[in-house]
């Protein structure tokens, strides 16, 4: 199958520091596909670079085999990227309901922007309770469902979710994750997730990119890389046998 | 209209209307006094209501600082002199007008039309221009503005009469006449707020990273929420020019926006009841402090006291409520007006629209 997206050896820098050395993955059409990695591997700084948040200065983004790379991502969104940035980033004034009907802004078919809010409403009874409180009111995991649904109302083509289970107890991460693969399940909906642990991700994703450093140590399908030992030796950068602590701690930034 | 319709839309329209309703009474109380020094302090008030709720419209809804409105309302105002001051002044004075200004004079409509639209197109090429940069960057550069149309004014002498002043504008406006149009802006500020682009707008001001995301052009809706803004700030300075039939720059320079500012401030910036409420309260503190500098309960205060009152008042009102009179919660709540218990009930009840 042609891939929806694809992020083809990009570099990215801030400043002298390098976030990104020739990092690629694909995502085809309705595929979960999962970035795992420590704090600083570069997770968020990807997403970005799909988003138009970041420029990368080598490499190329393609959705649907067109160079989107370094566009703004009011632009970028509008072509059906939607991302869902880390640590909830909702419109805290705004009411539940305006946030959601921020998100269907920028669709023409009004009944079909209808129809998604109810149907995310019946899917997130929670918001629906709280349609008029102001957004900045709710819970952290509230905010998480709500940032997921405003962006889901723009009714992308490819969702970015950028550490969801971030700061939310784990009974509210199933929840959320359960919401995204019935989205998945119901709409094809093609998902790219970041993520910091994998043992939840590894029953969910199809595909799993293992990011350290700026690079893609490990690629494979998440049912190979079940038993969790590759995985950990890629994140980690080792095996079974623990090496001295501090060598742990300069591998990890 | 049917009940079940009207009431959701009264509901959603109720605080432009009862802002309207604090407005009419405060004009209606001043005309029964007949007093003339009470009659030009309210048509003022209402002027100075204009000019806020128009500053509102980008800072209260951007989160922008913009410290360069005022020189929008010097466009507009010397805008309306050009269109209603007698002929022969303008043919002697003006001499730099084009002709269809000089040689005629404009029914008052058309003068506030003016006043209305060259500031807009003013500000659509200076938006233009700084709504990329961001909020410090973007408010120091709205006061170098200020300055540019100070000194402009200032030494144009051909077409503003330079340091010297326009006379003979018509005096037309009254406390009903800036009522009147006080009502315009608070109905344009509020159908402005909650339009879709006033509500992308704000949505860029609570998180412009996440309003990027979800699409929204923010550099398009500032620029609208710009435009809009000098426009009526603009008008409010044609009503001001018809206010005081006599023109001069002085006026609009740092002491007014800061009056104008601290308005807004002390009212609630990110309200427009904020907006409103603050240009009632200041004026009201200033006119009490003015009474009682001129001897109003025997003694009289020194001179200056005035000032100082007002320093004084408006920093314990931050100090207790920073987010100004209005308060917090308006803050939060986009319907600007602290809703009756039933009232809310149904407007959680009633059925959506997208």
């Amino acid at each position: 199958m042609k891939p929806l997206l694809e992020i083809d050896q990009i570099h990215v820098r801030y400043g002298d520091m390098t976030a990104l050395r020739g990092v690629s993955i694909t995502v085809a059409e309705s595929e979960v596909v999962c970035v795992i990695g420590p704090n600083g591997a570069g997770k968020s700084t990807t997403l970005a670079a799909v988003a138009g948040g970041v420029k990368p200065f080598r490499g190329e983004v393609r959705l649907n085999g067109t160079a989107i790379t370094g566009r703004a991502p009011e632009r970028i969104a509008a072509l059906g990227v939607s991302l869902v940035p880390e640590g909830r980033h909702i419109f805290g004034s705004l009411t539940v309901d305006e946030n959601l009907a921020i998100g269907g802004y920028m669709r023409n078919d009004k009944a079909g922007v209808a129809a998604d809010r109810a149907r995310l409403l019946d899917l997130l009874p929670r918001l629906a309770e709280r349609l008029h409180y102001p957004a900045g009111r709710l819970s952290g995991g509230e905010q998480q469902m709500l940032a997921i649904a405003r962006a889901v109302m723009t009714r992308p083509r490819l969702l970015l979710v950028d550490e969801p289970s971030l700061g939310l107890a784990p009974k509210i991460v199933d929840q959320i994750y359960e919401i995204l693969l019935d989205l998945r399940r119901r709409d094809g909906l093609t998902l790219l997730i970041n993520e910091q642990s994998s043992n939840r991700i590894l029953n969910h994703a199809d595909r799993i990119h293992v990011l350290r450093a700026g690079v893609i140590q490990l690629e494979g399908r998440a049912e190979d890389l079940r038993d969790g030992d590759a995985i950990r030796h890629a994140y980690f950068g080792f095996g079974h046998q623990a090496p001295a602590a501090p060598a742990a701690l300069e591998a990890a930034p | 209209m049917s009940a079940k319709t009207l009431l959701p839309a009264l509901a959603r329209h109720q605080s432009p209307a009862l802002l309207a309703l604090c407005l009419l009474a405060i004009v209606a109380l001043a005309s029964l006094t007949g007093s003339d020094t009470v009659q030009v302090t309210v048509a003022e008030m209402m002027i100075r209501v204009i000019v806020v709720v128009g500053l509102y419209v980008f800072i209260g809804n951007s989160g922008i600082i913009s410290f360069g409105h005022i020189g929008f309302m010097c466009v507009g105002a010397y805008a309306a002199a050009w269109a209603t001051a007698q002929p022969t002044f303008k043919q002697i004075m003006l001499s730099g007008l084009p002709v269809f200004l000089q040689e005629a004079e404009y029914p008052f409509l058309v003068a506030v039309a003016g006043s209305f639209a060259l500031p807009a197109l003013v500000a659509l090429i200076l938006g233009a221009a700084i709504m990329r940069l961001s909020g410090t960057a973007c408010s120091i550069a709205t006061f170098a503005f200020l300055v540019i149309v100070n000194s402009v004014y200032s030494n144009w002498d051909s077409v503003t009469a330079g340091v010297s002043s326009i006379i003979g504008i018509p005096t037309v406006v009254g406390p009903w006449i800036g009522f009147a149009f006080a009502l315009l802006a608070i109905a344009v500020a509020h159908l402005f707020q909650i339009s879709r682009f006033g509500l992308m707008l704000r949505a860029s001001r609570d998180d412009e990273v996440a309003a990027r995301a979800s699409a929204v052009d923010v550099l398009k809706v500032r620029l609208a929420a710009f435009v809009l803004s000098a426009a009526l700030v603009g008008m409010g300075g044609g009503l001001y020019a018809q206010f005081l039939g006599i023109l001069t720059v002085d006026p609009f320079y740092l002491n007014l926006s800061f009056i104008t500012l601290a308005m807004l401030v002390v009212g609630g910036m990110f309200s427009l009841t904020g907006a409103v409420c603050g240009v009632v309260a200041v004026t009201a503190i200033v006119e009490v402090l003015r009474f009682l500098e001129r001897g109003g309960l025997g003694v009289a205060l020194p001179q200056g006291s005035q000032e100082l009152g007002l320093g004084v008042l408006m920093a314990l009102i931050l100090v207790f409520r920073p987010k100004g009179l209005t308060g917090g919660r308006e803050l939060r709540i986009p319907r600007r007006w602290p809703q009756l218990g039933f009232r809310r009930k149904r407007l959680e009840q009633r059925p959506q629209e997208g």
